[in-house]
């Protein structure tokens, strides 16, 4: 059975180009959320093997998100997606709970070893 | 990865998010200390860059990352940027501007310097007070135990990762399910800098073997070393690695064409003077100059190359759109689409593709009741396909509907008095020729499709004045192929020179059918203006010397008329004398104010003179 994803971002540019990357992997897109309010909730209802998780979302923000999750699901494996410059964020976001992150642009490749590496 | 398949994506999402940091600017400028417009605005910004930087736009992403750390800052104190809310403004109008031309063509071409530079001259002024100083962050809290005797680690993250920080943590972290971790060198802190070079220490006590430990702590991703009980030695390989390739600015690699371009030329020069100066010495160096100019200048056309898809990618959507529009089924296939072609055509092939793929929904491919009566398939074809050798480019747009009408094109060239009448038929040659008349259309009814944008034809002169040439078949009943012709690079160009005043101008031959006498009895009033008599046929006369206000005595003599044509259209131009033909080097210039519209560029002759490039389109 393929794993299942919550991709969570606020534009729908970067939901369906990451979609597109883990798609093509063979993994199953199973829900999208464009707040990290609806993030939380989205996880909690589905349960996905992983999370893919933008940094800054209106009402609530990727870290907050994360932390939520965290709190209830500290087996959660989340992903975070960051772009340039946002070191000390990310740095935040592991510190909630993340697992490891990718940083845009995203190469295929980097994203794909990165998601093995918070499944494995 | 293919990054244009978002283009389109990007184009609408990030135009949204530009236009929701225009609303946020306002309604900052009308309530200067709430902070929800500043909130708003950053998101945007933060929201634009990642697409950005998605789509590999680094510049658009660099402007939109400073001014979001800016922004970052005014977050708790909105008030104090108050007086830079102009500044922001400007920012998001070059990002707006910005955003069209990078999908066209990558942002590379982009220089936000001066607004960057103006974002922190606006940060550094502001910074004594406090309130625009960027924060460093404050160290979290050091996860580390008190050290034991354990071994040491040394750990470095690869050179070429973002974010070598947070890597290093995920390391750290690594490391903690491994043993206990203590004397973090660095201290954590210092990770979320962004001047954190990749390389740290550590203690760990840990029952593992070496081996697994490395194998562990490699498995968290790029990291380039891990050595157990030693400082780390220098990753030799790496810095290897990274000469391979360079990141270049285009406009440096334009810049290097336009030098080389003038080498070209100048060897031209060189090889006739050596020539006659008949110095067998001076020869041989000439020809070896010729030699390496010859490929110098072929390397840096190759630098310069860049795949057709970034053209044609944004096709099969349009495409798709204006089958829906015209109830037309149609499949679009593109083959080819990493044949390369200069930037600088790459730039301009767009709209006359886009003209002849309408026409080939519109006009072409029949509506699907219509194809079934006729024994086709529902579904028609259209297809663009790329293919290149050494110099040349071609662009075959084609497709599988009724092909060109001959009858209708006859009855209506016929009616124009574009053909005898007695013509029966037209060669593919001949219908191109009829077609490429200015607003020639064999549509019986306007369309909302063909009926907008370039005309077909513009779109063929505008093929032709690249340098290049277009062929038509078309087969009754089965479809029609239209081929285009282009050169694969634009800077250097042939050129007619013509003296007018004290001035030379270069006239690219692409746009000259012939030159002939200019005799002033040959001439006669056309629709109020001058015209001249060129075997039955009146074309417009331009006087280029009144065109360009020269004043001063004509040469005595005969002067030459050079017929310049663009797409069906022909015009006499008038010029004192031509002085022969040159290779010339393209610099394209934007005109400066009050410059008459009739000059497309500037080069540098043989000699070292400088002159202007005539547009011929900008005469007929």
């Amino acid at each position: 059975m393929s794993h299942t994803v919550l991709v969570c971002d606020d534009a729908i540019f970067m939901r369906t180009m990451i979609s597109d990357i883990l798609a093509q992997a063979g993994f199953e897109i199973v829900g999208e959320a464009e707040t990290g309010r609806e993030a939380v909730e989205k996880y909690r209802q589905l349960k996905p093997d992983l999370v893919t998780m933008d940094i800054v979302m209106p009402d609530m923000g990727g870290i907050e998100a994360v932390r939520e999750i965290c709190k209830d699901s500290p087996e959660a494996r989340i992903l975070m997606c960051s772009a340039m410059g946002q070191q000390a964020l990310v740095v935040e976001a592991i510190q909630a709970g993340a697992k490891d992150f990718v940083v845009k642009p995203f190469q295929p490749s980097r994203v794909l070893e990165a998601v093995q590496r918070v499944l494995g | 990865m293919d990054l244009s398949r978002y283009a389109n994506l990007f184009l609408t999402e990030s135009r949204e998010q530009l236009g929701l940091s225009g609303q946020a600017l306002l309604e900052w400028e009308r309530q200067p200390a709430a902070a929800e417009p500043v909130v708003s605005l950053f998101r945007a910004m933060h929201t634009f860059k990642g697409m950005a930087a998605a789509m590999g736009y680094a510049n658009l992403a660099e402007l939109a990352h400073r001014i979001e750390s800016v922004l970052d800052v005014l977050r708790s104190d909105p008030a104090a940027g108050r007086e830079h809310v102009d500044l922001f403004f400007r920012v998001v109008d070059g990002l707006e501007r910005g955003v069209e031309r990078a999908v066209e063509g990558g942002d590379g071409a982009l220089d936000f310097a001066a607004l960057i530079e103006e974002l922190n001259q606006a940060s550094a002024a502001a910074a004594p007070t406090g309130s625009w100083a960027v924060p460093a962050p404050a160290p979290p809290p050091v996860a580390a135990e008190p050290a034991g005797a354990g071994r040491q680690v040394q750990v470095t993250i690869r050179s070429d990762t973002p974010l070598r920080g947070a890597r290093a943590l995920l390391v750290l972290r690594k490391a903690a399910t491994l043993g206990a971790v203590g004397a973090v060198r660095p201290p954590v802190g210092v990770f979320e800098s962004d001047t954190f070079e990749g390389q740290f220490g550590f203690d760990l006590q840990s029952e593992l073997a070496e081996a697994a430990v490395v194998e562990a702590l490699r498995s968290v991703g790029d990291v380039a070393s891990v050595v157990i009980g030693a400082p780390p030695a220098q990753p030799a390989d790496e810095t290897v690695e990274r000469r391979r390739q360079i990141r270049m600015d285009a406009r440096r690699l334009d810049t290097i064409m336009n030098l080389v371009g003038e080498l070209v030329v100048a060897k031209g020069r060189l090889t006739d003077l050596a020539d006659q100066a008949g110095e067998p010495e001076l020869k041989a160096l000439a020809a070896r100059i010729s030699r390496v100019t010859s490929t110098l200048y072929g390397e840096v056309v190759q630098a310069r190359l860049t795949p057709v898809w970034q053209v044609l990618d944004r096709f099969p959507r349009l495409v798709r759109d204006l089958a829906r529009q015209l109830g037309r089924r149609v499949r679009f296939e593109v083959a080819g689409e990493d044949t390369q072609l200069d930037r600088a055509i790459l730039d301009e092939i767009g709209e006359p593709l886009l003209h002849l793929l309408r026409n080939a929904v519109d006009h072409g491919i029949e509506p699907p009741e219509e194809r079934k009566r006729r024994g086709k398939p529902e579904e028609g074809l259209i297809r663009v396909v790329a293919s290149s050798d050494r110099t040349t480019v071609l662009l075959q747009v084609s497709d599988d509907g009724r092909g060109i009408d001959q009858s209708r094109v006859l009855e209506t060239a016929r009616k124009a008095g574009l053909v005898a009448p007695e013509t029966r038929a037209l060669a593919d040659d001949e219908l191109l020729r009829v077609l490429a008349r200015p607003g020639f259309s064999t549509a019986t009814r306007v369309t909302d499709v063909s009926g907008r944008g370039m005309g077909m034809d513009a779109a063929l002169s505008r093929i032709r004045l690249l340098g290049g040439s277009v062929e038509l078949t078309s087969v009754a009943g089965q479809g029609s192929t239209f081929t285009l012709r282009l050169p694969m690079t634009l800077a250097i160009v042939r050129a007619l020179l013509a003296v007018v005043g004290e001035e030379r101008y270069a006239i690219p031959i692409a746009g000259v059918a012939e030159t002939v006498e200019y005799r002033p009895e040959r001439t006669a009033s056309l629709e109020g203006r001058e015209g001249f008599i060129l075997r039955e046929e009146l074309l417009p006369l331009v006087q280029l010397r009144d065109r360009l206000g020269v004043t001063g005595p004509r040469p005595p003599g005969r002067q030459p008329a050079v017929i310049l044509e663009v797409g069906e259209r022909r015009t006499a131009v008038v010029v004192d004398a031509l002085v022969g033909q040159q290779e010339i080097v393209v610099e394209p210039f934007d005109a400066p104010k009050g410059m008459l519209p009739v000059f497309s560029g500037a080069t540098i002759l043989g000699d070292g003179i400088p002159a202007l490039i005539v547009d011929p389109a900008a005469l007929v």
